[in-house]
């Protein structure tokens, strides 16, 4: 996929109209208002105004403050990337009926050789009965002929009236399941969403976009052509996410499914014990099993249901072979800035609490301690630039990229095949917030069928354990 | 010009603003004046004061300009008429001779019957009796939708119209032919050359006509319960939008030119049978519900809609022009009250390559190709067409190129209006219907009307705030099809 562009916006937005307890009639005209007044005040004289176009229609649902204002600006960052109508709803049932108030918020970003473009973010607080008549609300806003991305920042409420109407008006719906209250419930609810939603209905999962490096390391892991008959010979998959007890399992589900359904494996049977521990048994081509296994794992300051690691393991053509996936066990993370108190937890101490805990944490102290040791002299190597000296260099010790003070994801991949020296491969994967997931998302279209049949294969999985 | 009605609400708020725009733009004609004619009690002067607030208020153009307000208002006159009563009308037409006097006019009159369609007789009659279309110069009237309530009448109308004006004269007024983008239909169509190789059975697959209105009855129940959507919105509107889209290139841009060919439209639809209706047609009347944001009643709750009534404020048809060029293409058309937005567009959906040469996964995303003539509010066109998606691997999506009245030129929109008025001062009747036009139309709606009488399809309710009953989704989708999104 094509890099994301960067943008800027001012942390403070420019609010050019607000209005309490209004209708959409004076919401309509006021925006009509204020792009006429932009159009005519960057037309030079005897010039035409700049044509204005939309590519898409953007609705963010939020439930909270924190929220809001975290819709607010990655709405605002992708309308600076792309001209789009933009409108942030906070929705607020509690309050007192059928009032809605709103504001109109501009952006306005001058690229050096095209024209101005203004974005406005239509912002509605909505409060009593009229939030269950969101497609009531928004229809109005929305541009004839592009796509309609319907993103509910928190946890939708599945079967409700205001999100059933909701979607009758998106093309697409974007959700995070990573921030889903109830992980269990909200997901089976997500995988029967086809059967009330209109046939057409995109679905796109945030946590499936922050799961695309990993998909992309073992992908390529099993890109050479030497190494493509590994495929069918997958014997063991393991997956640690990051959690509590069950936790959030959704993450390692999608990838499980995402190996599932690639593979054609079909499950046999799974049980889930405790401290989230799940192990489940599929049949590949020709009844060969599969083992695959996931648990939680406490991690501090990362975000519940983020993946930790991924074990592939297997034989073919008469060699074994390992591939490991981790994610960086010991530099903490800071959150990012836009992400509110609370959205990342501090687990308890590593050990602590139940058996599985245990057991990870004696795993992932061998584990760090063996990573460490391995990469010894690469590490060395990359932090001074010294040259490697009397030790034998390591075969195979790709470095991409200094490990730095920041909030980046980085991957050591170790490979394992037939016995020979393990091959280490550190990657940096850039940070990427809401506003760029999002981004991506959209540029893929929310229509991605790998998605859907990961899905479906995760629903299974759900359903069994 | 007389206006007949002159306090009421369509004089307040189009005619006399369009005037003043006409008057701001010098385009009224030297010496012309505007008498209203109506039963209310007022002098030249209150007329005046009360037209001034009228214009403040609905003009398009704000601020007002008071020095062309001032000498519109000083070519304003009044005379109470009872329609009923023959001296009033000859004291009417005493002050238009002495106008055509003082104001060196020639005899040439305009009567706009801003009345309800039932007073159109009487007031002809009257005209008549009082002479007051005889003489120097030219007579012309004006009316205004519905012409008639089916074939029946409006025969009625138009040869009591005849007894009085001759056809040319007579200048039936839609006023969604006066809008630009009506007009800008003839023009995308024939003053491009890439588009009309394209307008034909060969690659179009559909079409779709939308009318919605956010609004209900709006005080309009007593009428609106005797007409209904299909009368009131299909019957002239849409149809004539249909007619636009679909009839052959006119020798010129002229009235009997354009008229004709949209007459060979019209009578080339294919008539639908009482019991095609059931399957062709739906219609809907909406319940209570939620629209922009507001709880709305249902159509049943309206002032002065019948409690238990079964007009009909949704229709759908899907109707298929029997000639060459369209043979097979299904024209779809709803027109609804309390439908989310406000919005009126023609949507050409093309027919898909013949080939997919990227394969199913890389087109998933991809419509087939598409021209939508928006023509409110946001008056404009648009183009759908497939483009790749920046990335490693080949996808196709689809992408709209645009193209809005407001932003492409620096004029105001007129008033639809406006043209109409001037128009009918200058007597060119390209944008008015003409008696054979409103006659094909009512064949057409004349056996769907009855149909719909005896229940076939039964009406079907839609809550306010949503585009129509289930049954209009199906009307297209057991054809494949689905209703684009405004």
């Amino acid at each position: 996929m094509a890099p994301p562009v960067s943008a800027t916006i001012k942390p403070e937005p420019d609010v050019v109209w607000n209005r309490e307890n209004v209708s959409m009639s004076v919401v309509l005209e006021a925006l009509g208002d204020i792009r006429k007044k932009f159009a005519l005040e960057e037309a030079e004289d005897a010039e035409h105004p700049h044509p204005r176009s939309c590519v898409m229609t953007l609705i963010a649902v939020a439930s909270s403050e924190a929220e809001e204002r975290r819709a607010q600006r990655a709405a605002r960052t992708i309308g600076m990337l792309h001209p789009a109508q933009l409108i942030v709803i906070r929705d607020q049932p509690e309050l007192r009926p059928g009032q809605i108030d709103a504001a109109i918020v501009t952006d306005t970003h001058r690229p050096q050789s095209a024209y101005a473009v203004q974005c406005e973010l239509v912002v509605l607080h909505v409060r009593g009965a009229a939030g269950e008549h969101l497609a009531a609300l928004v229809d109005p806003l929305l541009p004839s002929g592009v796509p309609t991305y319907l993103w509910w920042v928190g946890t939708p409420p599945f079967g409700r009236q205001e999100f059933t109407d909701a979607l009758r008006v998106c093309d697409s719906l974007v959700i995070d399941s990573t921030r889903f209250e109830a992980p269990y419930r909200s997901f089976m609810e997500l995988t029967r969403l086809g059967e009330s939603s209109h046939h057409k209905l995109g679905v796109a999962d945030l946590q499936w976009a922050r799961l695309e490096p990993w998909r992309e390391t073992v992908a390529q892991f099993f890109s050479p052509a030497d190494r493509r008959p590994f495929m069918n010979g997958i014997s063991e998959v393991g997956v640690d996410y990051v959690g509590e007890g069950r936790g959030n399992r959704v993450g390692a589900s999608l990838l499980i499914g995402w190996f599932a359904s690639a593979l054609g494996w079909k499950l046999q049977k799974a049980a889930a014990g405790a401290g989230g521990i799940v192990a489940a048994h599929f049949a590949a081509d020709g009844w060969r099993p599969v083992e695959v296994a996931f648990r939680s794992v406490p991690k501090e300051q990362m975000a519940q249901g983020e993946i930790s690691a991924i074990r592939v393991a297997g034989s073919a053509k008469g060699k074994t072979f390992k591939l490991t996936v981790m994610r960086d066990p010991e530099r903490p993370r800071r959150a990012a800035p836009d992400i509110g108190a609370g959205a990342y937890q501090v687990l308890h101490a590593t050990g602590g609490g139940d058996d599985a805990g245990l057991e990870l944490a004696q795993r992932k102290a061998a584990w760090h301690r063996d990573v460490l040791h391995k990469n010894e002299e690469s590490l060395h190597h990359t932090a001074t630039g010294d040259p490697p000296g009397e030790r034998p260099s390591q075969p195979g010790v790709f470095v991409h990229e200094r490990r730095g003070a920041d909030n980046s994801l980085v991957l050591l991949t170790m490979i394992d095949i037939g016995g020979a020296d393990t091959l280490r491969h550190v990657q940096r994967v850039e940070p990427e917030d809401e506003a760029t997931l999002l981004l991506r998302l959209l540029a893929n279209g929310a229509h991605d069928h790998v998605y859907t049949r990961s899905l479906l294969a995760a629903a299974e999985l759900f359903r069994a354990i | 010009m007389v206006i007949f009605g002159a306090t009421g609400d369509l004089s307040g708020r189009k005619l006399l603003p369009a005037l003043y725009n006409l008057a701001k733009q010098r385009l009224l004609p030297a010496g012309s004046a505007v008498v209203g004619a109506a039963i209310d009690d007022l002098t030249d002067d209150s007329f005046r004061k009360r037209a001034a607030e009228k214009i403040t208020e609905f003009s398009r153009t704000q601020p007002i300009d008071q020095r062309v307000l001032d000498s519109f208002l000083s070519a304003c006159f009044y005379t109470k008429v009872d329609f009923g009563r023959l001296d009033d009308f000859k004291t009417l037409q005493r002050r238009l001779v002495e106008l055509d006097t003082s104001r060196h006019v020639g005899g040439n009159r305009i009567f706009y019957c801003a009345t309800p369609p039932p007073t159109y007789e009487t007031i002809v009659e009257q005209v008549k009796a009082a002479a007051i279309a005889s003489g120097d110069g030219f007579h012309r009237i004006v009316i205004e939708k519905p012409f008639g309530s089916d074939l029946k009448s409006a025969r009625e109308l138009t040869k009591i119209l005849q007894r009085v004006f001759h056809e040319d004269s007579v200048f039936r007024i839609d006023h969604y032919l006066g809008k630009e983008t009506v007009q800008n239909i003839v023009a995308f169509r024939f003053a491009n050359s890439i588009f009309e190789p394209v307008w034909n059975t060969n690659l179009i697959d559909s079409v779709q006509i939308t009318v919605a209105e956010e609004i209900g009855v709006e005080g309009r129940g007593a009428y609106y319960d005797r007409a209904g959507a299909l009368r009131d919105i299909v019957q002239n509107h849409a149809l004539q939008l249909l007619a636009l889209v679909a009839m052959e290139p006119p020798l010129a841009f002229e009235a009997n030119s354009v008229r004709d060919e949209k007459v060979k439209v019209l009578r080339a639809i294919r008539p639908i049978s009482e019991q095609e209706a059931e399957r062709s047609t739906v219609r809907g009347q909406y319940t209570k519900g939620w629209v922009l944001g507001e709880h709305v009643p249902g159509y049943r709750e309206e002032k002065n809609v019948a409690p238990g009534s079964l007009t009909e404020t949704f229709a759908a048809l899907r109707l298929f022009v029997d000639n060459w060029r369209w043979a097979n293409v299904p024209f779809y058309i709803r027109a609804g009250k309390r439908m989310p937005k406000h919005v009126t567009e023609i949507r050409i959906q093309f027919k898909l390559p013949p080939h997919i040469t990227f394969g199913r996964e890389a087109t998933q995303e991809l419509d087939p190709n598409a021209i939508t003539l928006r023509i409110q509010p946001e008056e404009g066109i648009s183009l759908r067409f497939g483009a790749k998606v920046p990335s490693a691997g080949l996808r196709i999506r689809s992408v709209t190129m645009d193209f809005q009245y407001m932003t492409a030129f620096l004029t105001e929109t007129p008033e639809a209006y406006e043209r109409l008025l001037l128009d009918c001062m200058i007597g060119d009747p390209t944008l008015f219907t003409r008696a054979d036009e409103v006659e094909a139309a009512w064949q057409l709606i004349d056996p769907i009307e009855a149909a719909w009488r005896d229940d076939k399809p039964p009406l079907a309710m839609y809550a306010a705030g949503t585009w129509g009953p289930p049954a209009a989704a199906k009307l297209l989708s057991q054809d494949g099809r689905e209703w684009h999104r405004p």
